[in-house]
């Protein structure tokens, strides 16, 4: 019987002696890395530590839900074959905000080696989600200037807080977009378009009159819809980018040069 | 009627029924009360054993109660489970309910026994509005299948019994179990996705368990 009682415990070291976090007190327990955290000032700060070139090239991938194999082969593809400034996630990072849900996800888009910038989706709210989110990336609404454009990121999931009329937050908007003197473009990065029945449609309006007032919007991209499709559906001259989702093995590649821009839809 | 249920499971209640029960349990069985044919229904609701655990997904340290059938080859337990604020962002509290079979029985000596493999499995609801069961007014229906205040999972066990042989005892045994868990959402992402480490999806748990 000695024998039994050796083996378990071998059995049992080996576990122990292979398990990064051995013990999980809840699914919802946020407890990231120092590599899992403050990750937008982190990917900022690289993306500024280098000379903007001459022509800028983002990749653009979103909705990765649980499809981390597709989400890993796109980096793979990205690293392999591509030399891409930095990539835009447009939102539901974790499929059901569940903290490893980010930390899966991230250890894959963390192996890029260029910055990446994750906008918050509905399905990284769920449940503790955004408490993750902020743990992980930061605050949801960001922005920052590279190439002579702002880059802004904003929370539009407002089913996920009951169409209380904060979100997306608008007075943060006007502040952000109104034309300064360190950028010429805007590009508008969110999850939930204004049109979709996600968005506040009390506040479609009042976005869409920020974007035509500022008059620098080049365009918006973003998430939701998972298949690719570019259009303008306000027929005001922003266009529209959705992004395709992991799951099609496709990526859109975006480059901007003196202002304007070109893309491709790429397939992995 | 779930609204009843809902209010039922607070935190409070749940934790001041867990405790007097306890209570109740161990001052009945010292005052040998149970003897009173008055008193056997309440004897036969009381809880054939307790656990303390900690890990194992259902809380730092959870509490739990329950019964043995079929000469304790499957256990039902009822888990209070919680999580400190210090550890997380915010402190959780959660219940749990297991329900585990135990196939093998290794006699060690007459006091020793050791369930080398148990199989089990738990559905675990935190508390908070965010970790809803139904899905909210605001959304449409069916908009996630997905319920953050139901998760569930599956467990291996292994588990070794000491009987205590005095009649007189209050505990007529103490065991110490280990388990590996997994949970479903972490399960079904590891067999769509070969990227996931496979020891990602596992965790452990320690416990003692009393049973009278």
């Amino acid at each position: 019987m000695k024998r039994y009682m050796i083996a378990m415990l071998f059995i049992f070291g080996i576990f122990i002696s292979s398990c990064d976090e051995i013990f999980e007190y809840s699914p919802y327990v946020i407890d990231f890395e120092d590599d899992e955290q403050n990750l937008t000032q982190k990917n900022i700060s690289k993306l500024l530590s280098t000379k903007a070139p001459d022509t800028l090239v983002i990749a653009l991938t979103g909705d990765s839900h649980r499809f981390y194999d597709e989400a890993e082969k796109l980096v793979n593809t990205l690293n392999q074959n591509f030399e891409i400034d930095f990539l835009i996630h447009t939102g539901d990072f974790a499929d059901y905000g569940i903290p490893k849900q980010y930390q899966w996800s991230n250890s894959i888009f963390s192996k890029l080696h260029a910055p990446y910038f994750v906008v918050i989706g509905n399905h990284d709210l769920v449940s503790n989600g955004e408490d993750g989110y902020n743990e992980m990336f930061g605050n949801p609404n960001f922005s920052f200037i590279y190439h002579s454009i702002k880059f802004i990121f904003i929370n539009t999931n407002s089913r996920e807080y009951e169409f209380n009329g904060r979100v997306p937050d608008l007075n943060w908007l006007q502040n952000e977009i109104n034309p300064g003197d360190e950028f010429e473009k805007v590009i508008l990065v969110f999850h939930a378009p204004p049109f979709d029945a996600d968005f506040d449609s009390d506040l479609e309006g009042d976005f869409m009159n920020i974007l035509h007032s500022s008059d620098n919007v080049l365009f918006a991209t973003h998430g939701h819809l998972h298949s690719f499709n570019f259009s303008e559906p306000y027929s005001d001259g922003i266009p529209f980018l959705n992004t395709a989702s992991a799951e099609k093995n496709e990526f859109v590649l975006v480059k901007i040069y003196n202002n304007e821009f070109t893309f491709n839809v790429v397939s992995f | 009627m779930l609204s009843v249920f809902k209010h039922m499971i607070s935190k409070r209640n749940v934790l001041i029924i867990l405790l007097s029960v306890m209570v109740f349990n161990t001052y009945g069985k010292m005052n040998s009360f149970s003897d009173n044919k008055k008193l056997t229904w309440i004897k036969a609701i009381y809880p054939d054993h307790y656990k303390i655990q900690f890990a194992g997904g259902i809380g730092f340290v959870s509490g739990g109660l329950g019964y043995d059938f079929f000469k304790e080859r499957v256990d039902i337990t009822y888990f209070y489970g919680y999580v400190p604020e210090w550890y997380s962002k915010e402190d959780l509290h959660s219940v749990s309910l297991q329900l585990s079979g135990k196939p093998f029985r290794i006699e060690l000596n007459n006091k020793l026994e050791y369930y080398p493999l148990n199989i089990g499995i738990f559905l675990h609801h935190t508390f908070g509005s965010e970790y809803y069961i139904t899905l909210p007014d605001h959304y449409p229906e069916d908009y996630y299948w997905w319920s953050p205040g139901r998760t569930g999972g599956l467990f291996l066990e292994g588990q070794l019994n000491y009987q205590f042989k005095e009649p007189d005892h209050v505990f007529s045994e103490i065991g110490f179990y280990y388990r590996i868990v997994t949970r479903g959402v972490y399960l079904t992402s590891k067999i769509s996705n070969t990227s996931i480490p496979i020891e990602d999806i596992f965790s452990l748990g320690l416990g003692i368990v009393i049973y009278y």
